[in-house]
């Protein structure tokens, strides 16, 4: 994108504003001038080589990673070392993890409960029926008193999409979602993903499942060394690559 | 398209199962394990005889001195006639019923985190578990609650040995949970303070931590204020206690996945709320067996306090045995019963932590 291009979109709706973000693992210099703008309601994919940062980069959105240089600013807020901000960001971002994360010594229904009765001081029973309703849209309220261990891996996972969910947030974060999962298990978790995305939620997913991006991405983002090396419709970064490395890229995730 | 059936199951061969198979793989699987049975089978049987002999068949269960004690084998009739002693120390008899009655409520407390469901146990049985030693200690000086009062000064025997170790896990929990934190915080002062105190309790025998105890915390209290010597002690075993629990928890926090910091985090939990809600559950439940091996430490290590003159079950058997009028020699039958009460306790509270074990693990498929 050229400086005129960002500047024209400075106006609008931007959800989430990156600019020139970098980061290091102590000498290690893993994100590189990161900018990126994502509208309200927008869903983008990231991809990529392992290693390339992509975790990173997502996980700086709600400050489960710090950065050194540049600035993000989530709905409005900036991220800064001040609690406040952080805790405001963090209300705001839900985020969904490719190992789940459910908390194992909790029920499914206190899993979902906990972040609203203790985060937003919601009543118990308040926060039973927000829950029980998003069990329902992720299909598994008849697992709503057994434990995360009880269940399979797909339905661990809609669990853990319905916890982030129950906190009413703004932007979801998925950080490979479905590569946890056996294949017959990834398309309950996808379907889910669909219908969050034609809800018109604002969405950011890292993932492998090219069908998934076709699907629902408004942009794809191809990152390589800590870089964005490109950023398109799905349509152009898979049909029309501009550099070699995603050309590669492609080639190699499309021959298996 | 050909329709796939399933093979059916068939009964496993008959030499690989049964209890004759059972014991010739056990215990005569090989020459060498064979000669092992029989020697230990030989072994026991010279053993055992004369040693149920000697404490059940010829053994003197009545009579109130030693008299009575005619027979070869032990003479429980001294370990009876002193049993008052050993359970209650000197506590006056007409109020020994507030001992029981703190007994019965241990049983109680115990009972119920066994019996209730999660929901309860959580709302009753913890808070219980976790006031009850207080309660004792108000029930037992008296003072504080309209009865009579009893000085420290007779508290004793066994029923000693169980408030001091129970009192001093509890503070002791708390303590060592905010060292164990400590120790891994990023902030250097109080990372080293906790490193500091953690390694002083736990490198010091608890034999020097007594007399320290004894002698050194009196300097620390304002002066001219007397401190009574069981409230001392307390504090001495409260923080050798949380000295090895802090490192028992170091284990526990080692086996939380980071994944469970990551949630909490981005569900926008605060710090407290995250490591109360999140991850010292998994800590304790991670630490049951460490925690209940580091308690039994404690509790036997309560019988060292005899050196410093509290009259706990093992000193009030050594007066027993230097009593004039039991000057038999029956210290084979005072200590026995001393070693099998700590047992009998100890295995309990192994029973107990196995099937708390059992409730907290959600780990299982059913
Ligand atoms: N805590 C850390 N300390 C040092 N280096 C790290 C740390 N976490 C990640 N890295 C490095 O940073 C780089 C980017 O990691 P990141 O997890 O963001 O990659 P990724 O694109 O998500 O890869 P993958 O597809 O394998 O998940 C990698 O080279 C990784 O080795
Ligand atoms: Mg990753």
């Amino acid at each position: 994108m050229s400086v005129e291009q960002e500047k024209t979109n400075e106006n609008n709706d931007d959800i989430i504003v990156i600019k020139d973000l970098n980061k290091w693992y102590g000498e290690f210099h893993v994100l590189k001038d990161i900018n990126l703008r994502v509208k309200k309601g927008e869903k983008i994919v990231i991809c990529g080589p392992s290693g390339s940062g992509k975790s990173t980069m997502t996980r700086c959105i709600n400050r489960l990673e710090e950065f050194q240089r540049g600035s993000l600013t989530v709905n409005g807020v900036e991220m800064i070392e001040d609690v406040k901000n952080i805790e405001a960001i963090r209300r705001e971002v839900g985020m969904v993890f490719q190992h789940f994360n459910l908390f194992p010594h909790l029920t499914i229904l206190e899993n979902l409960t906990l972040g609203p009765i203790w985060v937003q001081k919601k009543p118990k029973k308040e926060a039973e029926a927000t829950a029980m309703k998003y069990l329902e849209r992720v299909k598994i309220p008849d697992q709503a008193n057994k434990f995360p261990g009880q269940l399979s891996g797909g339905q661990q996972q809609r669990v853990a999409i319905a916890r982030s969910l129950c906190m009413n947030p703004e932007i979801m974060l998925f950080d490979e979602p479905t590569s946890a999962l056996d294949p017959e298990m990834i398309k309950e978790v996808l379907d889910v993903m669909i219908e969050l995305a034609n809800e018109g939620m604002t969405m950011l997913c890292v993932t492998h499942e090219m069908g998934f991006a076709k699907k629902v991405a408004d942009r794809v983002i191809f990152m390589d060394a800590g870089e964005i090396v490109e950023q398109n419709t799905p349509e152009e970064i898979f049909n029309n690559p501009q550099t070699d490395r995603l050309q590669l890229f492609l080639s190699q995730i499309l021959d298996h | 398209m050909k329709e796939f059936k399933p093979l059916p199951d068939q009964p496993a061969p008959n030499d690989t199962v049964g209890p004759i198979h059972w014991v010739k793989d056990n215990f005569f699987s090989s020459a060498a394990n064979t000669i092992a049975t029989l020697l230990i089978l030989a072994l026991l049987a010279t053993v055992i005889p004369p040693l149920v002999d000697w404490l059940l068949i010829s053994a003197n269960w009545s009579g109130t001195t030693q008299d009575a004690c005619t027979k070869d084998g032990a003479c429980w009739v001294f370990v009876i006639a002193w049993s008052k002693q050993f359970f209650y120390g000197s506590y006056p008899t007409e109020e020994l019923w507030r001992i029981n009655l703190c007994v019965l409520m241990l049983i109680g407390v115990i009972a119920s985190s066994q019996l209730l469901n999660k929901d309860w146990r959580n709302k009753f049985s913890i808070p219980a578990f976790l006031l009850l030693p207080f309660v004792c200690i108000l029930i037992l000086d008296g003072s504080w609650i309209g009865l009579e009062y009893v000085s420290t000064d007779y508290w004793g025997g066994f029923a000693l040995n169980v408030l001091l170790a129970a009192a001093s896990i509890i503070v002791a929990f708390p303590l060592s949970f905010v060292w164990a934190l400590g120790r891994r915080s990023e902030m250097p002062f109080i990372k080293s303070v906790s490193i500091l105190l953690i390694e002083f309790f736990r490198g010091v025998p608890v034999l020097a931590l007594f007399f320290m105890g004894s002698v050194m915390l009196p300097l620390f209290f304002p002066e001219g204020t007397n401190v009574d010597k069981l409230v001392r002690v307390w504090i001495v075993l409260t923080l050798f206690m949380a000295g090895y629990m802090a490192e028992v928890f170091r284990g526990g926090f080692q086996a939380v996945p980071t994944g469970q910091y990551e949630a909490a985090d981005s569900l926008g939990l605060s710090y407290w709320q995250k490591t109360l809600l999140i991850i010292l559950p998994q800590v304790i439940k991670v630490s049951m067996p460490n925690i209940l091996a580091t308690f039994v430490m404690l509790f036997k290590n309560t019988t060292f306090l005899l050196i410093i003159g509290i009259f706990e079950v093992l000193s009030t058997t050594q007066t027993a045995l230097t009593n004039s009028n039991w000057l038999g020699g029956h210290s084979t039958e005072g200590y026995l019963f001393v070693a099998i009460v700590f047992w009998i306790c100890c295995y309990s509270m192994s029973r107990i932590s196995a099937s708390i074990e059992r409730k907290l693990d959600t780990s299982h498929k059913n």
